[in-house]
Formats: C-alpha cells, sequence, structure tokens
C-alpha cells in the first residue's frame, strides 16, 4: 500500500504546526544576526536524521520500529521504547498546554484552558481512537482546505518588510550552539520525524517523496524566522513571544473584512496540531498495544485523561517553558538513538544475511 | 376437491381475488388460479385458447400442450403460493401429482417511464426509474449498449421475498467488491427488506452513520457512468432508484451530465458545489462565532453595524440563530409534505414570517437572515437529498462548538467533520476515494 502521499502531506502538516509558534522566538532569541546559520545547522540535522531513520527502516519493509526492537528482545525494546512512550506522553501534554495557553493569550481570552485542553483532546482522541489511516486521510481534507489560507497569509506577511535587517549576514561566533533557546528550537526541527517508524504495516511511503517534502519545508524554516525578523528588526522581534503572529498581526489588508487574518492563520495551525497530537496519541497506543493488546479506545480514552489532568495542574507558562526546556533533553536522546538504533540494526541485520 | 386446492384456497382464506377458475383444456378439467388483481384474466383466456386450437390441430395431448406453455411443478403448497404472490397463473387438474405455472398477462400496475422527480436535469437524457425492477435493468440496458453487463437476480426475505438485482461491468467492477457485496446479501437472507435502513443493515453498514453509504439516483444515465467507473448498483423491486456503491465524498459535487458542457463551465459548477458545501456549513457558525465570541476578528466597521442589527434583539445569537434555523427546517419540512396545491402558502407565509415580520419585530437581526437564506440555498447545490441532509445536520455540530469556542470551534469541528469523512469505509473502500476507478480496491 503506496500511500506516499498521505505521509508527505502528514510530514507537511505537522512541521507546518511546529514551525510557527514556538520556533521563530528561539531562533532570534538565540542569535542577534545572520539567523540562517542556527537554521542550516537545524536543517542539516533534520535532513541527516530524517535519512538515517528512513533509510534504517528501508531495511525492514513492513514492520515498524516496534516490531524491529521486539525482534531484538524484550529488554531491548523497553530500552528503547519505553523512552519514546514518555517522549509521546510529554509532548502531548505540553503540547495541549502550550496550545490551549497560546490560544488564550491571542484570543479567547474569556475561555478557561481547561475548556480548550478539551477540545483539543476529544478531537485529537477521536481521530486516535480510529486509526491512523483515518488520521491520515484527515489530513489530505485539512491540507486541502486550510494549506491555501496558509499560503495566502505567508504571502501577505511581507507587507511591512524592510530588506535592511538581512544584515548583517554572518555571525562569527557559534554562542547560538550554547543557548537554551537554540535548543528548545529543535523541537521544531526533529520533533516531527518520528511517526515515520510506526505507520509500516498499514502505509508505506517513497523515501525520495519525504525527503522532498523536507525541502519543501526549507522555505518555511527560514520565513517563519526572517519574516519577524526582516519587519520589526531583530531587537524588537526577539522581544515578542510568538514572533511571527505578531507580524501576521500587524499587516493590514484592504479588501478583506477580518481585522485579522492572524486569527484564521493560527487557528489552521491549530487543526494541524491537533492532527500531530492524534498522531502522538496514536503512536503511544500502539507502543501499549504491543505490550497488551487492545481496541484503541481502551487506551486512548486513559491517555486523555491522564494528560488533560496533568496539563491542568501546569498552571502558568512559566512551568510550561520549564517543561519544555526539560523535554528538549529527552528529545535529543529519544531523537538521536530512535534513528540510529534503527540504522545499526539494520545495518548490522544486513550484514549477516 | 383436490387437497391442492384445497390447501391454496385455506392458505388465501378472505382472499377474495384470488380466483379458482374451472376449464376444460383437450377435454381434461383443470383449475385456474391466480389473482385478479395481479392478472389480466380475459387476455390471458385469448391466449390459452390459441394455444389450445393449435394443440387441437397437431394432435398433441395434454402433457405436452402444458409442458409448451408453462413450467410443470410437483405440487407443493408454499412454492404454489409464492408463485401465486408472484402474480403467476397456475394450471391445476384434480387428478394428476403435477402443476403447471404459466406467465399470464399482467395487470399494469407500472408507472410509465416518466422524467425524474427527484433529480433535476439540464441538458441531458431525462428517462428515469421507475418501480419495477426490470423496467430498470431494462432501461440500463437501453442506455449503454455493452455486452459486459452483468445483472444478478438476488432475492432476500424469510416470509415476503424481496426482489434485488446487482448490475457491474464485468471486468470492471472489483471482484472483490462484487463478491463482498453479493455474500453480506446472501448471509442476510433472512432479512427483510423495506427500506434503505433495512438494506443497509443487510449489507453490514451500522444504521447510525449520518453520511448514507450507498448513493442513490434515478437517472439511467448517471447510473450507467457509475458502472463504467467499476462501481455497483444494486436495484430493489419496488424502488425507483438505483442504489450506487461504494459511495464517495466528491460524489456531492459531481453529476455525470456536468460532462455535458464544456470543461471550464463543468469545473466551475463543480466550484460552485464546494463553496455550497463550505458555506452552509460555515457561515451559521460564522455568525454565532463572530458575533458572540470573537468580534475583534471583523473589521471595526462590520463589527458596528453587526452590532447595530443586533441592538434590540433580546437572545443570544445561539438561541437567535438555533430559533430561526428550526424555523427554516419546518419550512422545508412541511413544504416537503404539502400537496403541491397548498405548498405556494408556505413559500409565501413563510417568506413573509423570515423576509419582515420577524426583523421588524426586532426578534432576529437583518443580517441573520441574510444568512439564513444563503446557508438554505447553498445546502440545495449540493447533490443528493442525502447529503444535503447529512450537512443540514452536520451545521448543528459547527453552530453549538462555535458558540463555545468561537472561531477555534469552529475549525475543531472541520477537523471533527473531516476525521468523520476520513472514517467511513464501505466494504474496506474509504470515503475519501477521488480515484476508484484507477486504484480500484487494492488499496482497500
Amino acid at each position: 500500500m503506496d500511500k506516499s502521499l498521505h505521509v508527505v502531506l502528514m510530514y507537511l502538516l505537522v512541521h507546518l504546526g511546529l514551525i510557527f509558534f514556538l520556533y521563530p522566538n528561539d531562533i532570534i532569541s538565540s542569535s542577534d544576526e545572520g539567523q540562517w546559520l542556527p537554521i542550516a545547522i537545524g536543517l542539516l540535522f533534520h535532513f541527516v536524521l530524517v535519512w538515517i531513520y528512513m533509510k534504517g527502516l528501508s531495511f525492514f519493509p513492513k514492520q515498524n520500529i516496534i516490531h524491529i526492537y521486539s525482534e531484538m528482545g524484550r529488554g531491548f525494546a523497553i530500552f528503547f521504547l519505553l523512552p519514546v512512550f514518555m517522549y509521546l506522553m510529554l509532548v502531548n501534554i505540553i503540547g495541549v498546554r502550550a496550545y490551549s495557553e497560546i490560544i488564550t493569550i491571542i484570543f479567547l481570552s474569556n475561555t478557561p484552558s481547561w475548556a480548550i485542553i478539551i477540545l483539543f483532546l476529544s478531537i485529537s482522541g477521536y481521530l486516535a481512537a480510529k486509526g491512523v489511516e483515518v488520521i491520515f486521510r484527515t489530513g489530505i481534507l485539512l491540507a486541502l482546505i486550510f494549506i491555501p489560507i496558509i499560503f495566502f497569509v505567508s504571502i501577505a506577511s511581507f507587507q511591512n518588510v524592510d530588506w535592511h535587517y538581512l544584515f548583517p549576514l554572518i555571525d562569527d561566533d557559534f554562542h547560538f550552539m550554547t543557548t537554551p533557546s537554540y535548543m528548545k528550537s529543535f523541537s521544531a526541527f526533529i520533533g516531527g520525524f518520528l511517526f515515520l517508524g510506526f505507520t509500516a504495516p498499514h502505509l508505506t511511503y517513497d523515501r525520495k517523496k519525504v525527503l522532498i517534502a523536507a525541502a519543501l519545508l526549507i522555505p518555511f524554516f527560514v520565513l517563519a524566522v526572517y519574516i519577524p525578523v526582516l519587519t520589526f528588526g531583530q531587537g524588537t522581534a526577539s522581544r515578542f513571544m510568538f514572533p511571527y503572529i505578531m507580524t501576521v498581526d500587524s499587516t493590514y489588508i484592504n479588501w478583506l473584512m477580518f481585522d485579522r487574518v492572524t486569527m484564521f492563520f493560527i487557528l489552521c495551525l491549530v487543526t494541524f496540531i491537533m492532527l500531530h497530537l492524534s498522531l502522538l496519541l496514536w503512536m503511544a497506543y500502539q507502543i501499549m498495544n504491543h505490550w497488551f493488546p487492545h481496541q484503541p479506545f481502551y487506551s486512548v480514552l486513559p491517555f486523555t485523561i491522564v494528560i488533560f489532568i496533568t496539563s491542568i495542574m501546569i498552571i502558568d507558562w512559566k512551568t510550561v517553558e520549564r517543561l519544555l526546556w526539560w523535554n528538549s533533553f529527552l528529545q535529543f536522546y529519544v531523537l538521536l538513538t530512535i534513528p540510529l538504533s534503527i540504522y545499526f540494526i539494520g545495518r548490522r541485520r544486513k550484514g549477516r544475511t | 376437491m383436490d387437497p391442492f386446492i384445497k390447501e391454496l384456497k385455506e392458505t388465501f382464506i378472505n382472499s377474495d381475488d384470488l380466483f379458482l377458475h374451472e376449464e376444460e383444456i383437450l377435454d381434461v378439467p383443470v383449475f385456474l388460479v391466480g389473482f385478479k388483481t395481479l392478472i389480466d384474466f380475459t387476455k390471458t383466456k385469448v391466449i390459452l385458447q390459441k394455444y389450445r386450437e393449435t394443440a387441437i390441430s397437431s394432435k398433441k395431448s395434454i402433457g405436452e400442450l402444458l409442458n409448451e406453455i408453462g413450467e410443470v411443478k410437483e405440487k407443493d403448497v408454499k412454492e404454489a403460493v409464492s408463485f401465486l404472490m408472484t402474480g403467476k397463473l397456475l394450471i391445476v387438474s384434480n387428478n394428476r401429482r403435477k402443476y403447471v405455472v404459466i406467465e399470464p398477462v399482467p395487470k399494469m400496475l407500472n408507472r410509465a417511464i416518466e422524467p425524474p422527480t427527484n433529480e433535476n436535469v439540464l441538458q441531458g437524457s431525462l428517462s428515469s426509474f421507475n418501480e419495477d425492477i426490470e423496467t430498470n435493468i431494462g432501461l440500463i440496458r437501453k442506455q449503454i449498449n455493452a455486452s459486459n453487463i452483468r445483472a444478478e437476480a438476488l432475492s432476500v426475505g424469510s416470509e415476503q421475498k424481496t426482489k434485488l438485482s446487482m448490475l457491474y461491468f464485468g471486468g470492471q467492477a472489483d471482484k472483490k467488491l462484487v463478491e463482498k457485496i453479493r455474500s453480506s446479501i446472501e448471509k442476510n437472507q433472512d432479512r427483510e427488506i423495506n427500506n434503505l435502513q433495512n438494506l443497509a443493515k443487510a449489507l453490514g453498514f451500522s444504521g447510525w452513520s449520518v453520511i448514507s453509504k450507498v448513493n442513490t439516483t434515478e437517472l439511467p444515465s448517471e447510473t450507467v457512468a457509475f458502472l463504467r467507473k467499476g462501481r455497483v448498483a444494486l436495484f430493489v423491486d419496488r424502488y425507483p432508484f438505483a442504489l450506487i456503491l461504494p459511495c464517495f465524498l466528491w460524489d456531492m459535487f459531481t453529476l455525470e451530465n456536468d460532462r455535458n458542457y464544456p470543461i471550464p463551465l463543468m469545473a466551475s459548477i463543480r466550484l460552485v458545489r464546494i463553496f455550497g458545501i463550505l458555506i452552509s456549513l460555515l457561515i451559521p457558525a460564522l455568525y454565532v462565532a463572530l458575533v458572540a465570541v470573537n468580534p475583534e476578528v471583523l473589521r471595526i466597521e462590520l463589527a458596528l453595524s453587526i452590532a447595530q442589527s443586533r441592538e434590540a434583539i433580546p437572545y443570544p445569537a445561539l438561541v437567535e440563530i438555533l430559533l430561526m434555523l428550526i424555523i427554516l427546517e419546518l419550512i422545508i419540512e412541511a413544504s416537503v409534505r404539502l400537496p403541491s396545491t397548498i405548498g405556494p402558502t408556505i413559500t409565501m407565509v413563510g417568506g413573509i414570517i423570515l423576509g419582515q415580520a420577524v426583523v421588524e419585530a426586532k426578534l432576529v437581526s437583518t443580517l441573520l437572515i441574510i444568512i439564513l437564506a444563503a446557508t438554505t440555498i447553498a445546502n440545495s447545490t449540493l447533490v443528493g437529498i442525502q447529503n444535503s441532509l447529512a450537512v443540514r445536520l452536520f451545521k448543528y455540530v459547527l453552530v453549538i462548538l462555535a458558540s463555545i469556542y468561537g472561531i477555534l470551534g469552529i475549525l475543531g469541528g472541520i477537523v471533527l467533520i473531516s476525521a468523520y469523512f476520513a472514517s467511513i469505509e464501505t466494504f474496506g473502500i474509504s470515503y475519501l476515494n477521488l480515484n476508484y476507478a484507477k486504484e480500484g480496491t487494492k488499496y482497500g
């Protein structure tokens, strides 16, 4: 079952959801000038890891990473999959909490965030319980409906650009490498490709097409950082929590009846995030299902309840930030070990045969 | 009297339209048994007479004659009853163990082939299906002159048999799909099929799906187009529609008749229908969201003018819109119920209520009337009544979500509806399939 289109679109949507919120601020505050360098390094990581991951997976046609690890032995599976499971849950909790907070900050200031969390979790829980194929098909529909809006807004956001802010181009020291915010920005670079290893028996895809999708994302990675910088300058842009969204908010389109195009832009991205959350839930279910076979509903429901309770216990944005910071370690661990280990297991297996 | 005849009589006790006519064929006394209401008896007798004369002239025996004019059957009351019910004429002679079933001249109980009543056709072939299953299959055969149309006859029901017929293009339709449909109907042999809900059950679908999993059309030209794309058409006797399996989202926007126009026109007509679904789903929800939850999204001028139009309205936007939407649904339902002679009254009364009185009485805002009108009109652009009914229902989900979460609720609702669409599968084929003719069920 070749479903490259499904996978490619999902890949795009998941990353678009990640790129526009926290990532621009992380990059802008990590480096004062020449932001292309941190972006390029991040993208390099992205491409190398995705390539290694997919290359590793290609040694095991029709197997997902759960099968691969469990073939190596029970301890092996626990050693690798337990952190993945924890990571998935943590990302889900932080994601739900962070985006509900973002929505309350930007609009819906009267709605309590638990209500928004319920909406998030019920929709993504419903999707996750329906299974991976439904998630991917929904992705196609959402892409058809919302990607035009994203394009439109991205183009409109060039309105106030001042190209002089492009300079200076070179940041001669690499001090951004050591800043915590650069670490955090990696959640956009490497946080979205884990699902490629889970889809295997249900959907297969062409590796090249996924790489093309990754290439298509490059302009978005660049624009999300550079448009705020070009509009406000680095000094101002670094003070915003969501620089890109501020930039979009500052555009004015004469003929449109809406004053805040941002709202539609953010919400389109939020739908992509719902999709991503459902994918995370489904992956967590897959791991649980491997140890205790059961219907998706019976694990998705407890997962959503746990996520709901935990995310409500996070009281403010500071805690969210701290969690994001902690999570970036787990994230590095998971997203470096998984692709590499898959690759080496695959190589070894190939060498043996 | 023959015990067989006696038993038949007892089965149909109090059925006064059963006739038992005594006759002599070639000097053998026989009974002609049948239903007056189903058989044109006079004409049938004339034909029998002709047979008799030729038999006399060619000196045939009674056995030969009966063999020639009908099917000879062992006396079995149950079987005979079902023959009688389907409008056959039985010739029963007293002293034989067998009886003959012949095809009589039937009473004309069918409509003629008429223009469609549920689907309007612009510039296309006008004949539509009627209640008789054989006429319908004949219409298909007439519509497309192809030898590879397969028409499999099936029947369902333990007490009352319903004739079903499954049509498909041999070589074009997926064998697995045909096999799945056939086996699920055969598995549900004892179910009775009186309506589409029964049929959906017999095909193994849940009765709770909002989106109908069978597409219905009453036009042979549309049906043939579906068949050519590898779909399967089911006909149920006494149901003047072809039921197309599987059904896809894209069917909501396309008609084969669109292809009678140049391609740019076809594309724009279809685009209009896509706008139709978007507008009928989104506009009422947007109204609620923009008025009640997120007014800051609008241009200040626009927001002010909307606020002005709602100035004296005593209840929240959600109540306002639900009230009017329900009145609108009532009008639509009433105009379906009413005979066409009184129908216009409803339009007029409804028009006055909606158009003027409600606004002048300051019960709802003028903007809302515009939105309702746009919604209703947009809803009617969709192809297939069952689809526009489903969209009408989905609209309420969005309105309620919008009243809680504003625009976030609308987009969440869109995700939910998309997810629902994505989760529908008919015999393993996704509802969102776009390229069915090419791909078949191989990915199903």
